[in-house]
């Protein structure tokens, strides 16, 4: 009862701060109320039991990535990117062609039926047992990652060092 | 599952009492107890953190030869409580070309990491709100929020000594959380666990067993902890963001009455919280130099006075160290954190794992003394 009402609370932030995100015009606030949808988001998963990715969550998007948007966004303009451009409905036939407008009617329709299908299975998925006795994923997410996916966790950190000597490289003097 | 002080008092007979007026596994009265709990953690923080401008100014007036505050009550105990009286009834002025909505929110956000942070606290082995399996992960995660708070408000109120402040602020905390999170890693992995409990429960016992007399690397782990740390929460030799000798007074230049208490309050609180985390993982934590049982309620107020007094301890060295040594340069301070920090930070890490194979995850002391 205690993690329902928490899960109803982080969805309701998750939902209400993404709202939020597309109807403001400034950008700036936008980013922070896209934090607050992160937050909502990690309030999920920890009410459903996933603590380690919970804490992840805010790891990685609040203590990076929305530094770094918000970063961006200052040096490119601030708050007077406040754009005169998010006149979404006017804009938006002349955006895409035959081809873009199809496939996103694709992604429209997956998107519908997934959640259509979820719907109808709302009242079953309700009665699952949830009396906030859930196992830690910590550990097995640590021997998974270091034993059956040590291949994929070996590349995706070579990747991160390419990143890394790659930004370093662009931000490097250039020598005359 | 996860140990909260919910769980925790439910092993004891008045929680049957109670359980009769609210019945079995009631919302109201796990959100009350909670609640309580909180209240509670929060109401003690801001005390701490307000004694913590008094200490500040007494240990700073002591290293001057100076007297410090003497006036409001015994040895000018109540300074803190004149000054917050004078900041609220203050003006609150916000600047007319300010960001409205930031310019509110930011306080609140630094606010809000450092008592978010009071969560995974682990006060005593039983008052701890709730002793999270990734308890070390979540408090390093949420505590990002200051930084944010104090970019925010550098951004917010639209003046160039904001805002070079803040991002002087976000830059510093986003750099010194690497070496600070691989001194941590260091330790989850001397322990085994992320969890505050199962790492304090490790060091039970005599001294030897703290994991910063655990093996030489665990002791540069807890430098370079302490210092990344007291960089993280802006205080000098690293408070750059407010330089006030460059920067009028850095991110909270424009701030006055409480919002600028808010912000001076969230430092002091954080303070706080890295102390007593630098005395969870390495020195301890809440327990006794001898094994005792912790059934019997009165024992937890002991292990929090254990915790805290081991906490202001580490908060008189970060007040000394503020009032000995002269700011560092900003390049300067980046290249403490990048080019030798990081690399120490890694190299204890790498350390402390090649000592737990290589000795079989015994101590110093056990290896020299037996067991």
């Amino acid at each position: 009862m205690f993690l329902n009402t928490l899960f109803v609370m982080s969805a309701l932030l998750t939902v209400v701060s993404a709202v939020l995100v597309l109807t403001t015009k400034n950008i700036m606030h936008s980013c922070v109320f896209l934090l607050g949808s992160l937050i909502g988001i990690a309030g999920l998963y920890a009410t459903l039991g996933a603590d380690f990715v919970a804490a992840t969550q805010v790891m990685v998007y609040v203590g990076g990535v929305v530094i770094l948007m918000l970063f961006a966004v200052m040096l490119t303009g601030g708050k007077d990117f406040v754009s005169k451009a998010q006149n979404l409905m006017g804009l938006a036939p002349t955006m895409g062609n035959a081809w873009t407008y199809g496939v996103s009617a694709l992604v429209g329709l997956v998107f519908l039926f997934t959640n259509i299908q979820l719907l109808t299975r709302l009242g079953t998925m309700s009665k699952l047992k949830n009396d906030g006795a859930f196992e830690s994923t910590v550990n097995k997410i640590g021997h998974l990652l270091v034993k059956d996916h040590i291949l994929s966790f070996e590349i995706s950190s070579v990747l991160l060092l390419g990143a890394l000597v790659g930004a370093a490289i662009i931000a490097r003097p250039r020598k005359q | 599952m996860n140990q909260t002080v919910v769980s925790f008092l439910a092993q004891y007979e008045f929680f049957d009492f109670l359980t009769k007026i609210f019945g079995e596994n009631s919302l109201l009265l796990t959100t009350l107890i909670f609640l309580i709990f909180s209240v509670a953690f929060v109401a003690v923080a801001a005390t701490i953190g307000g004694l913590g401008t008094y200490a500040e100014r007494k240990i700073s007036a002591d290293i001057q030869m100076r007297m410090g505050p003497n006036r409001v009550g015994p040895y000018g105990l109540l300074q803190f409580l004149a000054d917050g009286v004078k900041m609220m009834m203050k003006e609150d002025i916000m600047p007319r070309t300010a960001d409205k909505f930031l310019f509110y929110l930011a306080p609140l956000l630094c606010l809000l990491g450092v008592f978010a942070t009071l969560a995974v606290l682990p006060v005593s082995s039983g008052f701890t709100l709730t002793d999270l399996n990734v308890g070390v992960f979540y408090l390093i995660a949420i505590s990002s929020l200051v930084g944010l708070g104090v970019f925010l408000g550098g951004y917010a109120s639209n003046s160039k000594w904001s805002m070079l402040g803040g991002m002087r602020g976000a830059s510093q905390i986003i750099s010194y959380e690497i070496p600070v999170t691989l001194s941590v890693l260091a330790i989850t992995l001397l322990s085994g666990s992320m969890s505050f409990g199962k790492i304090t429960d490790l060091q039970a016992g005599f001294i030897t067993n703290w994991f910063v007399f655990h093996n030489p690397f665990a002791f540069l782990a807890f430098i370079v902890y302490f210092v990344g740390a007291m960089a993280e929460t802006n205080r000098a030799p690293f408070d750059l963001p407010e330089a006030e000798s460059e920067l009028v007074s850095g991110y909270h230049t424009e701030y006055t009455g409480m919002r600028f208490g808010f912000f001076a309050l969230a430092e002091y609180i954080e303070v706080f919280v890295v102390s007593a985390v630098a005395a969870a993982l390495f020195l301890g934590g809440y327990n006794l130099p001898f094994h005792i049982s912790i059934d019997f309620l009165p024992i937890q107020f002991v292990q929090l006075s254990i915790l805290v007094g081991k906490a202001l301890m580490l908060y008189y060295v970060v007040i000394w160290a503020r009032w000995t040594f002269p700011r560092l340069r900003v390049d300067h301070l980046m290249s403490v954190c990048w080019k030798y920090l990081t690399p120490i930070a890694i190299f204890n890490l790498v350390g402390c794992a090649v000592w737990m194979v290589a000795f079989n995850g015994q101590s110093l002391a056990q290896l020299i003394f037996g067991h």
